[in-house]
């Protein structure tokens, strides 16, 4: 059976003037353009214990992120699981995201699974120059970004996107 | 041959640092630096924008400090736009600061600072973060951070539309006004957090000032700095994380400037060295001498410790009597020549008068919250844009932060500087990583616990890089040994 939207939330980390950080943000803004469903969509650059704040009560969360890999194309949308979290869902001024759930969890915090958390990386280009646009070929790889969310969202996965 | 040391990503610092260390034929440390490898012209970047989305511009800089940005922002376009804010809305623009505040100091004693004496500054590196205070000190103590975090976020999101990156600020006002209901919501939680301000100061107690070995630590030389110091003051001469003037006090506690946010130009340069992207501000009146502490020295801090050392008072009751304590523990209070307080040089002792703030900062919110005016509906204002230069300065948790703008007729902004809080403290954090480096490295010999306690000394001044260079989503810090050659002898990299 399909989960239901509203108790996921979807979570868009990144600069929104940063180029390509901004993808999550991107993501989020366009999910929201379109939404029929009462999803929870958070734009927010923030790790650590700030992200943990915002997973609590959600029975899922999707993470859309910018992601740095030298070995991957520009533009490639990789779904990993809790696991594979970028460097932006940490935060340098408390702890990880990993850090953060399990204090949430000793705490007794209503929190998404490890399994039912996904991060959704689209490879940048360019995450130093200041600009609100992203680079072409990560321009070109919203759509699909924004397709497999949704799909996440609906209760899919896509284990054969896994990343390394 | 010289040996060198990096601690590269700095072990529990917001944004991505470095800290070499350069180790002589010896094996004894040479010179070391703190280092942030990025620089991104944001301020170029927000040239041509209309002023009035600075707010929301500046807050997205990074993740810790976005409402200081907010704030700073907000008083810059008011400063521009020649237009005062509404009585209610300041009133609401402080209650968020403040509720910012307690989230920011706890957040920095019990993840970022505390676990250096919480758990142990030789304890193993995965151990020093919030997960080993909650294994050393209980569950309980998550949960009341947890839920310290949660109530504060929660009066920001009310007030301020969203809980991390806030969009309530408008020129001259603010987009919400405070209901009643909200009001009573928000004084429960300002009471919950002057009792967890206390039982944190408790902590300190308990766990720090009742253990000799710490208290040694803390007056120890190796952690002992003599600059100047930096705050923004009330009329009383008392701390104010919002708005004042911005007052210096030289190294023996003399006031040597007292002048109005607007006018930092007159009294703050900016010295640049070629390893570093980050520029190091001084005070003009003694000019840069180099990266020397004492009288003639130039450098100073805007930190807790500073804001504590220029002030005369605290402005409430429980801080006050926090503040007279501490100065009574070194000796200083009423010991200057003049009659204050004899400024306090323990560079450790800025995680005490961080808890001093947080209990400030609490008993702040519960004052603005029971203000008869507070709830006044009149929070916005019709405001034209003009051409004009506006300063917007606060007291961001880790130092002094200034945002200068200029605009045109149309409200264009045609020049952006921003000094942030850790910018102001570049200079003293390099001093102190210098003497610790030094002070703990002899003959080669270094250890993991030795390198924490060289990024112990700049931790303490809770830096925040991404705002400093507007760098985002890297790795914290790396440490990084090297030899005479530049060849490296051992890394740390810390996540």
């Amino acid at each position: 059976m399909r989960s239901t939207y509203s108790d996921c939330v979807v979570i868009g980390l990144g600069c929104p003037f940063l180029s390509d950080d901004s993808i999550g943000p991107r993501v989020i803004r366009e999910l929201a353009a379109g939404m029929e469903e009462s999803w929870r969509l958070v734009e927010s650059h923030a790790g650590g214990l700030l992200l943990l704040e915002e997973l609590a009560g959600a029975k899922r969360a999707i993470i859309v992120d910018a992601l740095l890999d030298s070995r991957r194309t520009p533009g490639e949308v990789v779904v990993a699981g809790i696991y594979g979290s970028s460097q932006n869902a940490a935060c340098g001024h408390d702890c990880t995201l990993l850090q953060a759930l399990t204090i949430g969890r000793a705490m007794g915090l209503d929190l998404p699974t490890d399994m039912n958390i996904h991060l959704v990386a689209v490879v940048a280009d360019d995450v130093t120059t200041f600009a609100e646009n992203l680079s072409p070929r990560v321009a070109s790889a919203l759509p699909e970004a924004c397709r497999i969310v949704r799909s996440l969202a609906q209760g899919h996965l896509f284990a054969n996107k896994e990343a390394a | 041959m010289t040996r060198r040391i990096t601690i590269d990503p700095i072990t529990r610092l917001e944004g991505h640092g470095k800290i070499e260390i350069f180790l002589d034929d010896a094996g004894d440390v040479s010179s070391a630096y703190f280092q942030i490898p990025e620089l991104r012209g944001f301020e170029s970047f927000c040239v041509g924008r209309h002023a009035e989305e600075m707010a929301n511009i500046t807050n997205r800089i990074c993740g810790v400090c976005p409402e200081a940005h907010h704030m700073a922002a907000a008083k810059a376009v008011d400063a521009a736009f020649g237009v005062p804010c509404l009585p209610a809305a300041r009133r609401i623009r402080e209650l968020i600061y403040m509720a910012f505040f307690v989230t920011d100091h706890t957040t920095h004693f019990y993840c970022l600072g505390g676990p250096d004496f919480i758990v142990g500054p030789d304890a193993p590196a995965s151990e020093r973060n919030i997960l080993g205070v909650i294994r050393k000190v209980g569950v309980d103590i998550g949960l009341q951070v947890i839920n310290c975090r949660k109530r504060n976020h929660e009066l920001i999101k009310r007030l301020g539309g969203r809980g991390v990156h806030l969009c309530g600020a408008l020129p001259g006002g603010w987009s919400v006004a405070l209901s009643e209901e909200m009001r009573r919501d928000f004084l429960h939680c300002a009471k919950e957090n002057i009792d967890f301000a206390r039982f944190s100061l408790k902590t300190f107690d308990d766990i720090v000032l009742k253990d000799q070995a710490y208290l040694d630590l803390m007056f120890s030389d190796l952690y002992r700095h003599e600059t100047h110091s930096m705050g923004t003051v009330d009329a009383g001469m008392a701390p104010n994380f919002y708005e004042g003037r911005i007052r210096v006090v030289d190294t023996l506690g003399n006031e040597v400037a007292l002048y109005d946010p607007k006018d930092y130009l007159s009294h703050i340069a900016e010295h640049v060295e070629p390893w570093s992207y980050l520029k190091f501000p001084y005070l003009k009146k003694f000019g840069w001498n180099g990266f020397v502490d004492g009288q003639e020295s130039g450098i100073y801090h805007a930190t807790p410790l500073a804001r504590l050392n220029v002030a005369d008072r605290m402005a409430t009751p429980l801080a006050q009597a926090e503040f007279e304590r501490f100065f009574d523990t070194f000796g200083a209070r009423g010991k200057a020549a003049n009659g204050r307080n004899l400024p306090v040089h323990q560079r450790l002792a800025t995680h005490w008068a961080r808890l001093i703030e947080l209990l400030y900062a609490a008993e702040r919110m519960q004052e603005l919250l029971e203000h008869p005016e507070i709830c006044d509906p009149a929070v916005r204002q019709v405001v034209e844009a003009q051409a004009g230069i506006g300063i917007g300065s606060v007291e961001a948790p880790r130092g002094t932060l200034t945002h200068h703008y200029e605009t045109d007729v149309r409200g264009v902004l045609t020049k952006v500087n921003l000094i942030v809080g850790t910018t102001n403290n570049n200079a003293p954090i390099s001093l102190s990583v210098m003497k610790a480096a030094k002070g703990l490295i002899k003959g080669g010999v270094f250890s993991d616990g030795i390198l924490n306690q060289v990024e112990m000394a700049f931790r303490l001044y809770d830096p925040c890089c991404s705002c400093a260079t507007h760098a985002l989503g890297k790795a914290p810090l790396e440490v990084n040994l090297r030899a005479v050659d530049g060849s490296l002898l051992d890394q740390q990299v810390r996540g």
